[in-house]
Formats: structure tokens, sequence, C-alpha cells
């Protein structure tokens, strides 16, 4: 089942039309004045770090993944609940693509390159942008507009982004359905499960990382994966994560147990470090270790 | 210590035999210092808050945060009580939130502007406020704040705190934001706030303990949890609203899911700032009220 899963994801991200450059789209023209009884009431233009004056401390997030500007537009009418409008426009398509991982629940593909659609809010990532549709209340003429605004930035955005080369290296066996994180920020090291509270493993912006889950939710354990730009960085990583973590590990005993019964191993290869955390048994463990190592 | 692994809280349960599952959903406990103090927290909570629609009852919110209020100043009625937290001749900023998503409830806020008067504060010197708190005159000449707001995650900070609640005060909140808004106890040493503030209220009516996006409330991650977390120390009232939010997650996920990132902003208040406790070995938690489902 994970293996269809993970060919059906690749599937959608690449049976868009392909573009090689670049694409501005500029959504204040994009998104009407009007739409049934909402009228557009307030644009939204921010650029990189004035996205503070919109959600404060919650541009963060955007800016940890390379935020360039967002547009939108918020639409109002009598009796309406709000219903807004937020494209949030990245530096690589990758980065929009780690943005929407942060957000997803589940995978669907509705919309973009990849999907959520809930009651009230709309959720796709697509080419280098990341959007967010909402309505204070789901009502059938909010939700009709939710549905319609995100029609209308879909095909809008007529490039197609690619996705981290890094997530094509997780193994598909035993994958968690929308159960993946890509990142280059350590702050996000901790999305699954508390890893640290500081940078062990020297995550920065030349590096790319994916957190993933495996296996059932009562018997989870969770993949990192590191690439760093080169095998030097890789090595000094690994050598930080065994020393601060998993100091007993040896080439004899590369898959240790710890203090709560879980199973832990790790592995330099070349650029790349791995580690599994929280494994529910040594053969779990093992298992995907030597998916990784193929 | 003020960073630490998964393996180092592995090794620090298994020292200290408690539960490791727990303990690992709330690392906060293993960092908090040796000091000796310890701080009072009163959780009051009413299963029929909401009975009258989709508001709170402001006569409930009224009796709650007046009866909290009693057990947490030992004092006999209301009017003692308010009394002793803020005097005739003060100046009284309420800092309030104002985030569209998840705001204060706006009858707290007049409910707490109410009692402040009722205590002998003219009119005049009492004002609510969120994001025009440095250019607000009350607040200017202000002599007490009283902190409110309610708990939610938060994109960067891990849960939206009192601790980040006075984030408004700062010349430029972007700074505070590094390493995930662990320096916010800072906040509370600016001349606008250090030492005035006379009593912090956590409001857990309805928290958010999940999202998807920064700028977006989502109704179908929060609960009616119906309470109201009261006391003096910041850090130790946003440390139990933390392990609440925690707590519901792993309820609503059935798996680990810790914040992201973690609300190490809590833990370092106490550990690096010493600005009160964290470790809820050392917080008196008194709880009224609706117990079931208190997750505490």
């Amino acid at each position: 089942m994970q293996n269809v899963y993970l060919s059906v994801f690749f599937l959608c991200c690449s049976c868009l039309p392909a573009f090689t450059h670049a694409q501005k789209i500029n959504l204040m023209t994009s998104l009407p004045e009007q739409y049934k009884s909402y009228e557009a009431t307030d644009r939204l233009d921010y650029e990189g770090e004035a996205l503070y004056d919109y959600i404060n401390g919650g541009a963060e997030l955007y800016i940890s993944y390379g935020l360039k500007g967002m547009t939108g537009c918020k639409y109002n009418g009598e009796n309406l609940p709000q219903v807004t409008v937020e494209v949030y426009e990245m530096t690589t398509s990758e980065n929009a693509f780690g943005v929407y991982t942060q957000s997803r629940d589940k995978e669907e593909y509705d919309y973009g390159q990849g999907s959520q659609s809930y009651d009230d809010f709309i959720l796709f990532w697509k080419d280098k942008y990341f959007v967010i549709i909402t309505t204070q209340k789901s009502t059938p003429e909010s939700r009709d507009a939710v549905r319609y605004m995100a029609e209308l930035t879909d095909a809008a955005i007529t490039g197609k982004g690619e996705i981290p080369a890094i997530i094509r290296e997780l193994p598909s066996e035993g994958l968690a359905p929308g159960g993946f994180l890509y990142f280059h920020h350590y702050i996000w090291l901790n999305a699954y499960i508390f890893i640290a509270d500081y940078n062990i493993v020297d995550i920065n912006d030349q590096t790319d990382a994916v957190l993933a889950k495996y296996g059932p939710a009562d018997a989870r354990c969770y993949l990192l994966m590191v690439e760093y730009p080169r095998a030097e960085a890789a090595e000094a990583a690994g050598m930080k994560l065994k020393e601060k973590f998993a100091p007993e590990l040896t080439p004899d005993n590369r898959i240790i147990r710890l203090e709560d019964n879980t199973w832990f191993t790790m592995k330099v290869k070349e650029n790349k470090l791995c580690a599994i955390f929280n494994g529910d048994t040594r053969e779990q463990v093992e298992s995907l270790y030597i998916s990784i190592l193929k | 210590m003020e960073s630490i692994s998964r393996r180092e809280l592995l090794k620090r349960t298994v020292v200290m035999a408690a539960g490791s599952s727990l303990l690992l959903n709330r690392p906060i406990t293993a960092w908090a210092n040796e000091k000796e103090a310890t701080a009072k927290v009163v959780l009051i909570r009413n299963q029929n808050l909401f009975a009258g629609g989709a508001s709170p009852d402001p006569a409930i919110c009224g009796q709650m945060l007046d009866e909290a209020l009693c057990n947490l100043t030992g004092k006999k009625n209301a009017r003692e009580a308010w009394a002793s937290i803020v005097k005739p001749t003060d100046v009284v900023g309420i800092k309030t939130n104002a985030w569209n998503g998840l705001p204060t409830p706006p009858e707290l806020d007049e409910i707490l502007k109410t009692r402040v008067q009722s205590a002998g504060v003219k009119e005049e010197n009492v004002s609510i406020d969120d994001r025009g708190v440095k250019t607000n005159p009350v607040f200017q000449r202000s002599t007490a704040l009283i902190n409110i707001r309610p708990m939610r995650t938060h994109a960067w900070a891990g849960v939206g705190t009192l601790l980040k609640n006075y984030i408004m005060f700062a010349e430029k909140p972007s700074d505070y934001h590094d390493d995930s808004c662990a320096s916010l106890a800072e906040l509370h040493d600016l001349p606008a706030v250090k030492g005035k503030t006379r009593l912090y209220v956590l409001v857990l009516f309805t928290p958010q303990f999940h999202h998807l996006t920064a700028s977006t409330f989502y109704e179908e991650f929060s609960w009616k949890y119906n309470g109201l977390a009261i006391g003096f120390d910041p850090v130790a009232i946003d440390s139990v609203g933390l392990r609440i939010i925690e707590a519901k997650r792993k309820d609503y996920f059935k798996e680990e899911r810790p914040l992201n990132p973690p609300a190490k902003h809590i833990a370092l208040a106490d550990t690096r700032y010493h600005m009160g406790t964290s470790d809820p070995a050392k917080i008196e938690l008194v709880k009224i009220g609706w117990d079931e489902g208190s997750f505490v």
C-alpha cells in the first residue's frame, strides 16, 4: 500500500505541464474584485520580513523556507464570513513543497501539486508557491468562495515545481501516508518526535533534510535523512550525533536499545547522514536500515 | 542545562524513575533548576461556560475569575481579593491579545476592567490594549499591568504564552524570534513592564492544540476546555498550559506528537532567566470545578 502511495505521490507531482523558467504571477490582477456577494476589501502584499506586520512571529515559518513575499486578498460580504487568500512565494519550488509538508495532515491532489481540503480551508503547493485559502466560518457561501478562489489561484499559477531529490531516496516500504517533512532549518527537527532542542546534526541552508514516519501509529519509528554539500560535513555531523546521542555505537553494535526500550541506529553514507529513532523492534530498525543502504 | 537531546532526557528519566513517555512529551521537566521556590497556579473550569451558545457566559466568566482569585490570594471574598491586586491610585494596563483567530474573549477583558474599577481605580486610569500598548497613554503611565491571553500553538514559539504576550512592548518584536523565541523572558525586563505585573490570566476556554499554517485559527484543532489558569508566576502558569496542550495532542493524535517547534522559551524562562518555575514538582496546582478531561 505504501509503495502505491509513494508512486501516486510522485506521479501527481509530475503530471502537470513542465515549465523551465520561474514564473511570477500577479495576484493583484488575478484575484477578482468581486465574487457573487463577496467583495475584495483588503489587498495583501508583503515582501520578506515585512510579513511580520501581518502574522508577527508566525512569519518565521515561511522565512525559514526562503520566503520572497506574500500576496493575497481578503473578501467580505454582508452577513458572510470573511474569506482570505494568501499566496506565499518561496525562493524555490522545493521550499514551497517544504512549507506544504509542514502543513500537511493528509495527502490529496485536488489542487496544485498536492493539497488538503477541509470544510473551512484549502491548502496547496504549486511551483514556488504555497497557497492558503480560509474562511472564518464554514457556510455554503463561504465554502463555495473558498473552492472558487482555490481553482482560480491554481489556474493562475501555470508553472510546475520540482520536489526535493532527497524525498525520492526515502524507502517506500512502511512509509506512513503523508508522513514526511522536508526542511533545512534545525528548528523543524522535532516535528514528529523530540530529538533535540539544538542543532544536533548541523542542519543549515546548505543542507536538505527530511524526517519521515514509518510503521503503524502504535509502533512508529522515525527516519531522519540529511544531505550535506560535502561528505566531510556529513561525517562531522555523524560524529557529533554519535557523541551526543549514542556513543556506544560500534561497527559490531550498530543498532542499540535505548533507555525507553526503543531501538536506534545511524549511518553516514557519502554526503548523507541517516538516523532511525524510536524503533519498536530491532527487526524494524534493521529492515529500514537495510533499505536505506540500497 | 539549556540544551538537551532525547537521549539525555531518556537517561535522566531513568534516574528520576518517572514515566518516560510523559517526560519525553514534556522535556520541560528535566530542564528545571534546583531552586526551592514554588509557585501557585489556580486552574478553574466550568462545564456550563458555553451552555448559552458560542460565546462564554459573562456571569460565569466573572464567577470563575473571582473564585480563582480568592483562592490564589487567600482572601475571603472577591472585593478583598481584587483590592489586594490593585490600589485606587494605580494606573492599570490590561494587556490583552487581539489575534484575530483566537483573541482574549472580550467578556473577560471587560470583567477585568470592571473588577479593577471596583477596587477603586478610576475609569480613565484603566485601559485594555494589545498592539497599541507602546503608544497608549494609560499604558505609558501605568503603575500596574494585568497580563491576559489565550493559549494556542504557535508556528515559531511552540505555543503562544503569557511570556510571549508582552512582545508588543518591544521596539522590534522580531528581535525576540531567534532560536524559536528562546529569549521571550527578556521582554519582562523591558522598562515599560518590569515589576508592574500584578496578575497573569491564561485563558483556556477554547485552546488551539495544533495548527497547519501560521496565520489561521483552526476550529477543528481547538476544544472547549472551559478553563482559566491564574497566578503570579507566568512561567508556572504557562508550563501548566503547555502540559494541557501536549496531553490533548497525545489524546487526539494517539501517538507522540511534540510541539513543532518545542516551546523551549518556557523552560528557558526558568533555567536561563530565573523568572519563575517550570517544574511541575515545584508548582502548587489548585484545581477548582469541572475535572473531567482536565489533563493535569
